[in-house]
């Protein structure tokens, strides 16, 4: 098996948005590697018969109709945990 | 930039395929039974755990964006796919609360399809490789001059239909009349009020050129809201592309965006990363699975699509033009069905006809004009056209006073029980009675010698002149065709 190597991870990192040091580089190559080891095992079964699983639970056609439910939540218990609100909105930082 | 001139732009072949997200129908989003009307809310006002994506909320499906997908599966002549899936698109943006798009990636509800375009009386198809709904994402702003963004998350979660084309369009006036018929088909097909004012349909143009068979790079120009940006903005691309390698340039595969002020496609690379969305099959929403009779259901109350209409009317041979004009005024204003009117008259080969031009020409432009408020509806305007139109083939009525009756009779509240009465009592019935006829045509004939003699000595075009002569004095409502004959007459025999 091909092994992670170091742009790999920087890759998923900031596809994650998460920032990594050199140490953790490291420690993520070695880790992550022999977590897609174990999963590789996998390979090994035969699965030409069966259908794609989408679901584990059995159920379809789960849905509702296209009326307003009153979840019982109000605005302001909603943006209750948001880190910063301005007029309602919403603050993060800059993007664009 | 300067136009690319037409004789290297011929060396190119141009590609296009249009991405569109259609806003569909419903009342609540596709995931929540949140209101889905965000254009007049105050931010974050239809906002629940599930558009918020806290932990722990499950999405459920609305049945009615099912409903009105499958609908357009049909208007785009496909079917509804019997089984179909929910999936995660992963990416982070501030108005992506979760963390990732639902959408539908691996089982798309509708797959293949068609959309028939004239293009300069040249019919074109171009296929139709898939829609699927999504969920919208916020919406954000970005105060000017301040360090932040700020989120407003009443548009997440509002139901998408994205209709995405095969590259099979290869000018800028096919790209236009594409984004033009898929929005009749929505409309018609009562799948969106595809108002496109409040971005109820936007589209993503891919463009390439090439000079070979090969394909070349392509560019995508994102969030276009109007029929004719999406002409401009491919035009403004193929320029630029041709332009570029010309030059001996490469052309950047990147998302570029639409400057309406300054009529120019821009670069968006800054925010662009390698994408990689990661799509996975979402657990919390099972596979939805369409039976027989909902299909056979969905097709059977489909509306009458374009395509259909221009069948219909197509006996009557109207110009294209036309048929065009009428079937955006039906959307317009459903409440008028010109179309529907036109139906039921049909046998009627020159009656319809004539309705036909009289709603071009006389009523939807008087509907268009703001100046204006006509106030009937239907069901009174079969009414009020069929007795105009009884009273121009007994030659009461002109064609001027014919166009003017029809704008006095739309501005009432009520037709007059006396359509007849009340067109004279506006002084619009023209005399066709040969004994009123003939008192004027004697006064004609004793003032205007010169032109009498010019007839006798066979100038007929001195005709004309009186027979202006007897309109100005019976102030516009002589029957012309009779006044002529009464001058022939007197002045010959």
């Amino acid at each position: 098996m091909a092994h992670l190597t170091r742009e790999d991870i920087l890759r998923l990192a900031s596809l994650a948005k998460i920032n990594l040091d050199d140490d953790e580089i490291a420690s993520m190559q070695t880790d992550l590697d022999s977590v897609l080891e174990y999963v590789e095992q996998l390979k090994d079964v035969d699965t030409s018969e069966l259908e794609p699983t989408n679901q584990v639970t059995g159920l379809k056609n789960v849905m509702r109709n296209d009326e307003i439910i009153d979840y019982g939540m109000s605005q302001e218990a909603l943006l209750a945990n948001v880190p910063e609100v301005e007029n309602n909105q919403i603050k993060t930082k800059r993007v664009l | 930039m300067a136009k690319v001139p037409q004789n290297i732009r011929d060396q190119y072949t141009v590609t296009i395929g249009i991405e569109c997200h259609v806003q569909l129908k419903t009342r609540t989003k596709l995931f929540s039974g949140i209101s889905n009307d965000a254009r007049d809310a105050d931010p974050n006002t239809l906002i629940s755990h599930i558009c918020m994506g806290l932990p722990g909320a499950l999405p459920v499906v609305n049945a009615h964006a099912i409903e009105l997908a499958s609908r357009a599966a049909f208007a785009l002549k496909s079917v509804p796919a019997p089984f179909s899936t929910f999936d995660r698109k992963h990416y982070f943006y501030p108005d992506l609360p979760m963390g990732y798009q639902i959408t539908q990636f691996y089982d798309p509800i509708v797959i293949g399809g068609e959309v028939h375009t004239l293009v300069e009386g040249e019919p074109h198809t171009v296929r139709i490789t898939r829609a699927h709904l999504e969920a919208d994402a916020g919406k954000s702003s970005h105060p000017a001059g301040a360090p932040y963004s700020l989120v407003d998350l009443n548009r997440a979660g509002t139901p998408l239909l994205e209709i995405v084309s095969e590259p099979d369009i290869h000018s800028p006036a096919e790209a236009r009349a594409y984004a033009h018929e898929l929005y009749l088909l929505m409309k018609y097909a009562d799948v969106s009020d595809a108002d496109l004012f409040h971005g109820n349909m936007r589209f993503d143009v891919n463009v390439s050129v090439s000079k070979s068979s090969e394909l070349g790079t392509r560019t995508e120009t994102k969030n276009l809201n109007s029929f004719k940006s999406v002409e401009k903005a491919a035009e403004y691309e193929i320029n630029r592309q041709i332009s570029l390698i010309e030059r001996g340039d490469k052309i950047d595969q990147e998302t570029r965006g639409w400057d309406e002020a300054s009529q120019k496609t821009t670069s968006q690379r800054g925010k662009e990363q390698a994408h990689d969305y990661r799509y996975m099959p979402d657990p919390d929403l099972p596979p939805i699975e369409l039976s027989d009779d909902f299909i056979a259901h969905v097709k059977d109350t489909l509306p009458t699509m374009p395509d259909e209409w221009r069948e219909h009317l197509s006996r009557l041979s109207l110009d294209t033009s036309q048929i065009d004009v009428l079937l955006e005024a039906e959307v317009d204003n459903s409440a008028v069905a010109y179309l529907s009117i036109l139906q039921d008259n049909l046998d009627d080969t020159a009656y319809a006809k004539q309705l036909a031009n009289w709603f071009v020409n006389i009523e939807i432009p008087y509907r268009k004009d703001e100046a204006k408020n006509p106030q009937i509806l239907n069901p009174q305007r079969p009414t009020l056209y069929a007795v105009v139109y009884k009273m121009v083939k007994a030659n009461k009525l002109s064609s001027t006073a014919a166009k003017n009756l029809i704008q006095l009779l739309l501005d009432l509240e009520n037709l007059p029980n006396d359509l007849e009465s009340f067109a004279e009592s506006k002084g619009l019935v023209q005399v066709s009675n040969t004994d009123e006829l003939e008192v004027i045509v004697d006064t004609v004939i004793a003032e205007n010698k010169q032109a009498v003699e010019d007839i006798q000595n066979g100038e007929m075009k001195a005709l004309g002149f009186l027979v202006g002569q007897m309109m100005k004095l019976s102030h516009g409502k002589a029957n012309p065709s009779i006044a002529q004959e009464l001058l022939k007459k007197k002045i010959l025999s």
